[in-house]
């Protein structure tokens, strides 16, 4: 077995995050860079051309929005149903107020069914309360089976897009990493290859498991019906196998009635993948024969982030992606640059709310171009949230040493028309004087990859002085 | 324990955002009610999702299943909008092997096709059901460098008979 560590989220304790500096070391690899890049927007495109073929996709991100906020303005209720349905299901249902809570409540199902080996799902909310790392120093193997997850796993990695694990690897990394650990022959780093090589090595998991954990799409409060959608197949045959059944889940994932689940998978898995349809969608009620199903609801956070009239309506989130493979900072900046859970948009607005301090760099970790609010399949205004994010940063001195000496310079420019109209008369002087190489030094970090403008031979207000008046 | 419960619902009912009230939930024009041809629909979405799609006439389904040597299923019902089958738990003999075969032949009749999902859920009664799933082709994955693998965990061939 490996000797490192999952790297694991630390709220709190860590060192503040710097996105700038972590995306600087992911784009010294400029090749990797635009690899990535063209990978994530590759899967824009796809969820571009599956949308077009919804004509009524606009009504349909009207209703899933909608649905959710009518949710989450009685969520309490919802809940409760929820709990009511799937206890008289014959499901155990469990309240965790934070990760080591929910963590405790995992580890006590497993101790007192005698479980040792654990196969896990995809679940964000595990990796946000570091439940492997807490889980394995109490001798439980814990084994993720979703292909990207594993892959990050055996690597001591945390994952760099929640719907794509390993999108920051090529193959040759995945080759050398399945070399190691699963004894694949050195160099080969075929996809086809690799995954049969995986399946088989998780299938001896699957079938060796004491107890499987996945997370949760959709919990329906009317019929107590969970859903698990996955393309793998993964959480779908551990489920069918292992004798008990965890499923971890963020207590803003209930939705009211059976119906809206066609209104959410219909803009799930456009919006993630392209596809019409995940491969599998896992509908449990309850447990079949011989069976233990346990739910654990966890607000870790969640119940504050309601209470924020600014910031509530995140807690829509389906957790499709679409935000970060449309983002032009994540695709060229990576998921790992983050330092959250959760990362992108959607993460740079769940995060601050956390620990203000921490994640203090990721609402600026955006150029506000909106698109991020364009994709999303339940309409969170996310550019909006990140602005105002930015200004309770602001507010809380906590914005970077250099956005704050710029903008109090730059806010003293714009609120004074004379200063504004000289300095702009100095620059265009300046950018038609000076030689070229000394201005693209002057501009900064900002001129690596960019042209500097041409000067205009007059400003704006200097045309609008001399024009002809209109008769 | 029960005291997380209170303290976590009480903090959600203290946080409440301002009531926003149920939408009426759209029923979605979709393209094959348009055209009216569901079962095309249908076809044509299933093989994108890497499904193989075959007709076999009544009398000769017999033989077909006797011949397969994987798993062996009857959908409730289609979805042409996106190609899944559902497939109720009630109908699936030890549930695990869905997913272990590495063949999966699943029977469809040709006028059990839905329009889309909304009226999936319309005829969709788990009350009586553990356990029920909407498949779309074969177990995939695209975890390594986006490049599309057939066969992840699950079956590695997914055909569909439409039958009637």
């Amino acid at each position: 077995m490996t000797a490192r560590r999952l790297t694991v989220i630390d709220h709190g304790r860590a060192a503040p995050v710097d996105h700038a500096a972590a995306a600087e070391r992911f784009i010294a690899d400029e090749e990797r860079t635009d690899w990535h890049d063209g990978a994530l927007w590759f899967l824009r495109q796809r969820r571009d051309a599956a949308v077009a073929m919804v004509p009524d996709w606009e009504s349909l991100r009207e209703n899933a929005s909608a649905i959710k906020e009518h949710a989450l303005s009685q969520l309490d209720t919802y809940l409760e149903q929820f709990e009511r349905s799937a206890i008289a299901n014959g499901v155990e249902v469990h309240w965790a107020r934070d990760a080591e809570e929910h963590n405790r409540i995992v580890y006590g199902i497993l101790e007192q069914r005698g479980a040792r080996r654990l196969v896990k799902s995809k679940s964000m909310l595990t990796e946000e309360c570091g439940l492997n790392r807490y889980l394995e120093a109490r001798g439980i193997e814990v084994v993720d089976s979703d292909l990207g997850e594993r892959i990050v796993q055996l690597r001591g990695e945390a994952p760099s897009h929640i719907v794509a694990p390993a999108i920051h690897l090529r193959r040759e990394d995945i080759g050398d990493t399945f070399h190691e650990h699963l004894g694949t022959e050195k160099g080969a780093s075929d996809p086809i290859v690799l995954v049969a090589a995986a399946r088989a090595h998780l299938r001896e998991r699957f079938l060796a498991a004491d107890a499987t954990l996945t997370g949760v799409n959709f919990a329906v409060a009317e019929t107590g019906v969970l859903v698990v959608v996955t393309n793998e197949g993964n959480a779908d045959l551990a489920m069918s196998l292992a004798p008990v059944h965890i499923a971890s889940m963020g207590i803003e994932k209930v939705i009211p009635r059976m119906a809206d689940l066609g209104v959410f998978l219909r803009v799930l898995a456009r919006s993630a993948t392209g596809q019409a349809s995940t491969v599998y969608a896992s509908h449990v009620r309850a447990p079949r024969s011989g069976q233990a199903i346990h739910v654990v609801l966890v607000d870790n956070g969640r119940s504050t982030q309601l209470g924020r009239t600014d910031f509530w309506r995140s807690l829509k989130c389906i957790r499709c992606g679409a935000c970060m493979n449309t983002c032009p900072v994540y695709r060229r900046s990576g998921g790992h640059s983050y330092g959250a859970t959760v990362p992108g948009p959607i993460g740079s607005v769940l995060t601050p709310g956390i620990d203000l301090k921490k994640y203090a760099a990721l609402p600026f970790a955006s150029t506000l171009c909106g698109s991020c609010t364009a994709v999303c399949p339940v309409k969170i205004d996310l550019d909006a949230q990140l602005y105002r994010w930015r200004q309770i940063v602001t507010k809380a001195g906590l914005a970077a040493p250099g956005t704050r000496v710029v903008m109090r310079m730059f806010g003293a420019v714009v609120s004074r028309p004379r200063w504004f109209e000289m300095i702009g008369a100095v620059v265009r002087g300046l950018l038609r004087a000076m030689p070229h190489r000394v201005m693209q030094k002057v501009a900064g970090p900002w001129s690596r990859a960019r042209e500097l403008p041409v000067a205009p031979a007059q400003s704006f207000r200097e045309w609008y002085r001399t024009r002809e008046t209109p008769s | 324990m029960t005291l997380a419960r209170e303290t976590i619902l009480a903090a959600v009912r203290a946080a409440r955002p301002p009531a926003v009230s149920y939408p009426a939930v759209v029923e979605g024009r979709e393209m094959a009610a348009e055209s009216g041809d569901l079962l095309g629909r249908f076809e044509k979405e299933a093989r994108t999702a890497a499904a193989d799609v075959v007709h076999v006439e009544r009398a000769g389904l017999k033989r077909m299943v006797a011949e397969w040597s994987g798993y062996v299923c009857a959908a409730e019902f289609g979805v042409a909008e996106n190609g899944a089958v559902w497939l109720p738990g009630s109908r699936l003999e030890v549930r695990s092997a869905l997913f272990l075969a590495e063949q999966v032949l699943v029977v469809l009749e040709k006028s059990a096709i839905v329009r889309d999902l909304h009226a999936a859920y319309a005829r969709i009664d788990m009350t009586a059901e553990t356990f029920g799933i909407f498949i779309a082709g074969p177990s995939k994955t695209a975890d390594i460098e986006q490049a599309l693998v057939i066969g992840a965990h699950g079956a590695k061939e997914l055909t569909v008979v439409l039958v009637g």
